[in-house]
């Protein structure tokens, strides 16, 4: 099944008076696939997933419980919100829900007391509990503090469980919680989809490099925990980023090519370490490419991983194509964000 | 200023004494304006909220015809009625002419307009987050319609009271269909008419003052529903 397609959104498009804002080439959701629309605000994400939710438009409406990008609650109870639209059988799938995210405390308030983060909360249980086979969120950690988001994220991957889902949001950090594929979104169009592992480190574009920047994201377990750092196994890469996920979960660790430093194995601190970074690799150079007036350096640790530079240190190292390099990362410049798939 | 006390005195004497002949007519009177604003008001707010909430062909046509039929003038509805009910008309069969029940319809049709423009005005200026969330939500018409009609309250209820107000103080449509029979058909505006045009003007006042009473003690009311309304937004 993991082959059918789930919702084609391709050919999606729209257009104020005769401008064309928005215009998707071949895009598919996979069934029990996790897409992210990811990009800056203003690019027409929460436009396309309007178009995809077939609220605006003129396709017809899949059969999707949809999270709008400002949730709107209704004159009663919380409960009242918490339950509208539900079916008998997903009222206390509900309820679960609201519990998980914290508000089930606040279902006998008025709706026009709660604060912007239980409105979020209440409507994400509301929209979760849905039974339907699509799910479309609009920025569901929009108006969630930023302490809460691991378990928020948590919570929203077990109730996608193995449907299909559609996430969008301007934060990296979400978008690579989420993400099986990215679908990064520039000026109404979609200029690049694939892994996050992928777009995150290679944008296609310098317009998508812009607004993605240059990522390494690698996708582990963490082994040990001590926080504030997580040790992540990454496919045998050992790798110390921010974090306070338990043992065993299931992690991405994500950090900008900027964050990492190239020592010559002859000059710089090797593995062991004399400086203060937690993160030591040692690897071969398998690809250098100039990005704008940087230099990218892919350096093959067992998992390729981006370091940027400059000319002048790139010069001055004489860094060629299969060198033997070092490589050094604070912790704290790598983050690990829970998988919301464990 | 002689005059005007006499005048002022007598009315407040006609009220006070409140006689069986006044009784009648204020009786009359609530239930012929009360039922054709329910009537009106059950099946123009429906309408009126259909009309805020759903993009359709003709639906500016329609707008316009509610907006056109807000305006328009009591006796030309009753005039309509009358065509309608006359002996040879159409519903002549019916042997309503001059009745309370071509009263409450004559009236009822001025209230559905001002009851279906009024709340899909108040629809209308819903927010646009609350009518995406409508949108989205998994609901039937009926239950989206109604959510968005709760969600509207104010303006709904405004819609009430502009409807009542307008059946309670028109004189042209029920004049007309039910002809101002004493004990039968006359309302305190027919019967405003009736005792002005006789020089009755102490009890032309005194009717008049309970008129205003009456739209008064609705009024006070369906305010309070509102004020209320607000408050558990």
């Amino acid at each position: 099944m993991r082959d059918a397609v789930a919702l084609d959104l391709g050919g999606l498009s729209w257009s104020i008076g005769d401008t064309q804002i928005l215009a998707v080439g071949e895009l598919q959701l996979m069934a029990g696939e996790r897409l992210v629309i990811f990009g800056p605000n203003g690019a027409g994400k929460s436009t396309l997933l309007r178009l995809v939710a077939g609220l605006i438009g003129q396709r017809s409406a899949p059969d999707a419980s949809y999270l709008p990008q400002r949730p709107y609650m209704f004159r009663g109870s919380g409960r009242r919100n918490l339950l509208l639209g539900l079916r008998p059988e997903e009222t206390n799938r509900a309820e679960v829900l609201a519990k998980r995210l914290g508000v089930s405390n606040v279902l006998g308030t008025p709706a026009g007391q709660l604060s912007g983060g239980e409105r979020q909360r209440l409507a994400l249980a509301r929209s979760l509990a849905s039974l339907r086979p699509i799910v479309l969120l609009d920025e569901p950690l929009a108006a969630i503090d930023a302490r809460d988001r691991d378990a928020v994220v948590a919570v929203i991957g077990d109730a996608i469980g193995q449907r299909a889902a559609v996430v969008v949001t301007h934060d990296k950090d979400v978008a690579v919680a989420f993400a099986d594929r990215v679908a990064v979104m520039v000026q109404g169009r979609v200029r690049q989809v694939g892994p996050p592992q992928h777009v995150f480190l290679e944008p296609g574009t310098a317009e998508v490099a812009a607004v993605v920047g240059h990522h390494n994201v690698l996708v582990g377990t963490v082994v040990r925990s001590e926080p504030p750092l997580v040790q992540v196994s990454c496919g045998g890469l050992m790798v110390w980023a921010l974090g306070e996920q338990a043992a065993g979960s299931e992690v991405r660790v994500v950090f900008g090519a900027d964050a990492v430093t190239l020592h010559s194995v002859v000059t710089g601190p090797a593995d062991g370490g004399v400086d203060s970074a937690r993160n030591h690799w040692l690897g071969a150079v398998t690809a250098i490419s100039e990005v704008g007036r940087l230099i990218e350096v892919i350096v093959d640790v067992g998992q390729p991983v981006a370091a940027m530079i400059t000319a002048g240190s790139m010069a001055g190292m004489g860094i060629q194509l299969d060198d033997k390099m070092a490589l050094s990362l604070k912790a704290t410049a790598a983050r690990a964000v829970t998988a919301a798939k464990q | 200023m002689e005059f005007l006390g006499e005048v002022l005195g007598e009315a407040i004497r006609y009220v006070a004494d409140f006689g069986p002949e006044l009784r009648e007519i204020l009786a009359l009177t609530l239930v012929v304006a009360g039922v054709a604003t329910l009537i009106g008001v059950a099946l123009g707010v429906p309408i009126g909220v259909w009309l805020g909430l759903t993009r359709f062909r003709g639906r500016g046509l329609m707008l316009a015809i509610v907006n056109t039929g807000m305006g328009i003038p009591p006796v030309l509805a009753g005039l309509l009625l009358l065509v309608l009910l006359w002996n040879d008309g159409v519903l002549g069969s019916w042997e309503a002419l001059f009745t309370p029940g071509a009263m409450i319809a004559a009236q009822a049709l001025l209230a559905l307009p001002i009851a279906a423009g009024v709340s899909a005005g108040a629809v209308r200026n819903l927010s646009g987050d609350a009518r995406e969330q409508l949108a989205a939500l998994d609901v039937s018409h009926v239950k989206r319609g109604w959510i968005a009609g709760r969600e509207a309250w104010p303006g709904v209820a405004a819609a009430v009271a502009a409807a009542f107000g307008r059946v309670i103080a028109e004189v042209g449509a029920v004049l007309i269909v039910g002809g101002n029979i004493e004990g039968e058909t006359r309302v305190l505006t027919t019967a405003i008419v009736q005792e002005a045009r006789q020089s009755n003007l102490g009890a032309a006042l005194g009717l008049g003052i309970v008129l205003l009473l009456v739209a008064l003690v609705v009024n006070v009311a369906l305010t309070w529903a509102q004020l209320r309304g607000e408050a558990r937004a």
